[in-house]
């Protein structure tokens, strides 16, 4: 199944023929994420590209390596570490569309919507 | 109409009567002139000059309609009618011209305002606005008031077309609101940041054209194009105002007044207003049975069938609530009275007399106040009673009715001469009384309430017929008129009714105290929409629909029958009123011979006929209630507390913040300046 998914749809592939070719001719590796993306540029320094494990998402990549692949920053995580904060999450990727993704408590897609009550029902007195 | 004059309006030619204005005879000859600060039920003002016309021959200039009558128009050279035209391109000019200055100031609000939808600055906008500003000073601001809290106010909005003022000040009766200031700098503001002190302040907020005036409990919470609008009518006082429910889905979200000129004009009290949020608390949505000392949920079968068993071959007393229609009293009478017990509906006391309309209702109506040249009281606070009514009195006043008071001294909103507080001074002003053009007698239920309710009625009629005048009773209650029409009476009053009783079939009377069953009390059977004090004394509840929830008859304090439409479903188990009393007769074994509200009506109106008539007052034949000697008491006041006449009034928050409010504005000190 997964062999046909790469086949047939680009995301699924991690990188296109063309981004293979480019990056055995041109890309010097830079280092790697948490979650075994990949991230190159060219000799230079004027291009940035990152090989993803797996699904091709833009949000999986992150905040360290983010500000250093948006030319945020010169330098790499690996170089000049990213500080973070003791109150910051583990970062996520996008779940929209996926099982984990945000509903309201009352919408019909929770499981367990919360029950709407337009009136408050009196109680007996114990 | 035999002095008119012939004016032509765009074209058309129309008689009128000369003392109209302008804005009257267009508005008679079908012709819609924009205005803001006009209304027809106010002062004139003319100070916002949206209705200029221009009149043919007059001044070179635009007039404004509102505030120019027919009779001051010029004719032509010739004695030819004198001619307005209210759509010529001077007219649209001047019109756009005062649009733009009205909206130099004017914040862009619309998106997150609340009158959006239904404001007349942005329908007649659409119609005189120029799509671009050429103003590019600093806007003026203003402060918000804090008013209390039924209304809100955004005063950037506002447009000085000082309508809350002159509500206030010539309706309400009330003076802490006012215009200050010059110009641009001119500001509506309330007196000493005063809070308003009034329970027809409500009205403030369909007056005001923009959304400098809003509900606040309505605040950001629906558009009007997303609500459904029901005419019905209200059972906050016995006034029967004439009302529209807005709903959005199964909750009210607002209500409204619509105009009546017979009942409420176009006012409603602000319990009638903002009544809504009792509707959705401390509801009854499900039967209860009491088991082992404890109410716990039961199905309608198990309720009904409990109810039944507890019924059989007992002494059973039905009582009447106050808000009950008349076709739930009637029901519960034909089933009370099959079993051979009886029925109550005067169960605050009131010595109503069984049978005599005239009595009981009077034979004036409520539009007779209008034209009444001396107003008597006897024992009433109509301000706390019926508001409406007070300001119909107060308006009367104002044109020079002569009002005076049998009772404990009140402030009417206007001068009235006090002729004592006891019931000595009420035989006094009988004894002493001539016949004078117009005398209209309106008695309070504190009046007749106490064991010599009786003799003062008849007093009262005495004192009506020796003014040579009409007489009326100004009932609390909006359910009281239909079940006394109905006979839902014992002779002898409550306390003959409760004499040796075992069962009471408590129709929603949360007014009355029933002996705890420790001691002896009787069976409660409750049947309302509101869990208050008749909930918790009793043994089974049957959950019924309140007044915005099912169809019904309501007869108003002058005898008008008015019919009342369901505006939403009732919550959870509710039923309607009729429905349960139809199911428990089924399975009494008397099974009631209607199916159908329908049904039930028709055999309601066999029995009394002239509740067909809806919307009419129908003639009573006078049958004065014999004299006898009254007590020596001073009169009492029928209610205590304005905001919690009923048990929705006393689920509601808002009635609640307000009671408090009115109960620290009593008791603070008096202003020094006032």
């Amino acid at each position: 199944m997964n062999f046909l998914l790469r086949i047939f749809t680009w995301w699924n592939r991690s990188q296109t023929s063309g981004i293979r070719l480019f990056t055995a001719r041109k890309g010097v590796k830079v280092g790697e994420d948490a979650e075994g993306n990949v991230y190159y540029q060219t000799a230079d320094g004027k291009r940035r590209w990152v090989i993803y494990n797996g699904e091709i998402e833009a949000s999986r990549i992150p905040p360290e390596w983010h500000g250093w692949i948006h030319f945020t920053w010169d330098e790499p995580p690996t170089k000049v570490a990213v500080a973070h904060k003791s109150w910051e999450l583990p970062h996520l990727a996008n779940r929209t569309g996926t099982d984990a993704a945000y509903v309201p408590a009352g919408s019909i897609r929770r499981d367990a919507p919360v029950e709407r009550r337009d009136y408050e029902a009196w109680q007996p007195a114990e | 109409m035999s002095n008119t004059r012939k004016i032509i309006i765009d074209g058309h030619e129309v008689e009128v009567d000369p003392n109209l204005t302008i804005i009257q005879a267009c508005e008679q000859a079908g012709i819609e002139v924009p205005r803001f600060c006009y209304h027809e039920r106010l002062s004139i003002a003319g100070n916002c000059r949206m209705c200029l016309v221009e009149v043919v021959g007059g001044p070179p200039k635009p007039t404004a309609s509102c505030a120019m009558q027919v009779k001051d128009l010029r004719p032509g050279p010739n004695g030819e009618p004198s001619v307005i035209k209210t759509n010529s391109p001077m007219v649209k000019k001047a019109r756009e011209g005062v649009m733009e200055f009205l909206l130099i100031n004017h914040p862009l609000d619309c998106p997150i305002c609340d009158q959006g939808g239904e404001c007349d600055l942005q329908d007649q906008a659409m119609a005189y606005g120029v799509d671009f500003s050429r103003y590019r000073e600093a806007k003026r601001a203003s402060e918000d008031l804090n008013l209390g809290p039924l209304v809100k106010t955004c005063m950037t909005r506002c447009i000085s077309c000082t309508r809350c003022v002159r509500f206030t000040t010539e309706v309400a009766g009330i003076t802490q609101m006012g215009q200050t200031g010059r110009g641009e700098d001119s500001e509506i503001t309330s007196y000493l940041n005063l809070t308003l002190d009034s329970n027809m302040q409500g009205n403030i907020i369909d007056l005001c054209p923009v959304g400098a005036l809003t509900s606040k409990p309505y605040a950001f919470t629906a558009r009007p194009w997303e609500l459904t609008k029901t005419e019905s009518i209200d059972v906050m006082d016995a006034l029967g105002s004439n009302i529209r429910v807005d709903t959005k889905g199964r909750e009210v979200m607002r209500i409204l007044p619509r105009n009546n000129d017979a009942v409420n004009e176009e006012w409603i009290s602000d319990k009638t207003r903002f009544i809504w949020d009792g509707l959705r608390r401390q509801r009854l949505d499900t039967p209860y049975i009491r088991e082992g000392g404890k109410l716990r949920k039961a199905s309608w079968g198990e309720a009904l069938s409990a109810a039944a068993a507890a019924m059989t071959g007992k002494k059973v007393l039905g009582l009447v609530g106050d808000l009950a229609p008349v076709e739930a009293a009637f029901a519960l009478k034909q089933l009370v009275e099959g079993l051979g017990g009886s029925v109550e509906c005067r169960t605050d006391g009131a010595r109503l007399p069984v049978g005599n309309r005239s009595a009981y209702v009077g034979n004036a109506a409520i539009a007779d106040i209008d034209s009444a040249k001396q107003i008597v009281l006897i024992g009433t606070n109509p301000r706390d009673e019926a508001p409406v009514l007070n300001a119909r009195i107060r308006k009367a006043w104002s044109h020079g009715t002569v009002v005076s008071l049998i009772g404990p001294a009140v402030d009417l909103t206007y001068d009235y001469t006090a002729l004592g507080t006891d019931r000595a001074a009420l035989a006094k002003a009988v004894a002493e009384a001539t016949p004078v053009e117009g005398a209209l007698v309106i008695v309070g239920q504190g009046a007749v309430s106490e064991a010599d309710g009786e003799a003062v009625i008849a007093h009262a009629m005495a004192l009506a017929e020796k003014l040579g005048g009409k007489y009326m009773m100004l009932h609390t209650a909006a359910g009281r008129v239909g079940a006394m029409d109905v006979g839902a009476v014992t002779e002898g009053g409550l306390l003959a009714a409760v004499e040796g009783v075992e069962v009471i079939y408590n129709l929603g009377a949360d007014e009355v105290e029933i002996t705890p069953r420790s001691e002896g009390g009787p069976f409660v059977i409750y049947q309302g929409s509101h869990g208050d004090r008749g909930a918790n004394r009793a043994d089974i509840i049957l959950p019924g629909a309140a007044y915005t929830e099912e169809n019904g008859l309501f007869v108003n304090t002058e005898g008008r029958p008015q019919l009342a439409f369901r505006a939403g479903f009732a919550p959870g188990e509710a039923k309607e009123n009729w429905a349960i009393l139809r199911a428990l007769s089924a399975e009494l074994g008397r099974t009631q011979p209607w199916n159908s509200l329908a049904g039930l009506r028709k055999a309601l109106i066999a029995a009394v006929p002239h509740l067909a008539q809806i919307d009419a007052v129908p003639e009573n034949g006078w049958t004065p209630v014999t004299l006898r000697d009254m007590g020596a008491a001073t009169f009492r006041p029928a209610i205590h507390d304005f905001y919690f006449t009923n048990p929705i009034a006393r689920a509601s928050v808002v009635m609640a913040e307000c009671s408090a409010l009115a109960k620290t504005r009593a008791a603070g000190p008096a202003l020094a300046a006032e």
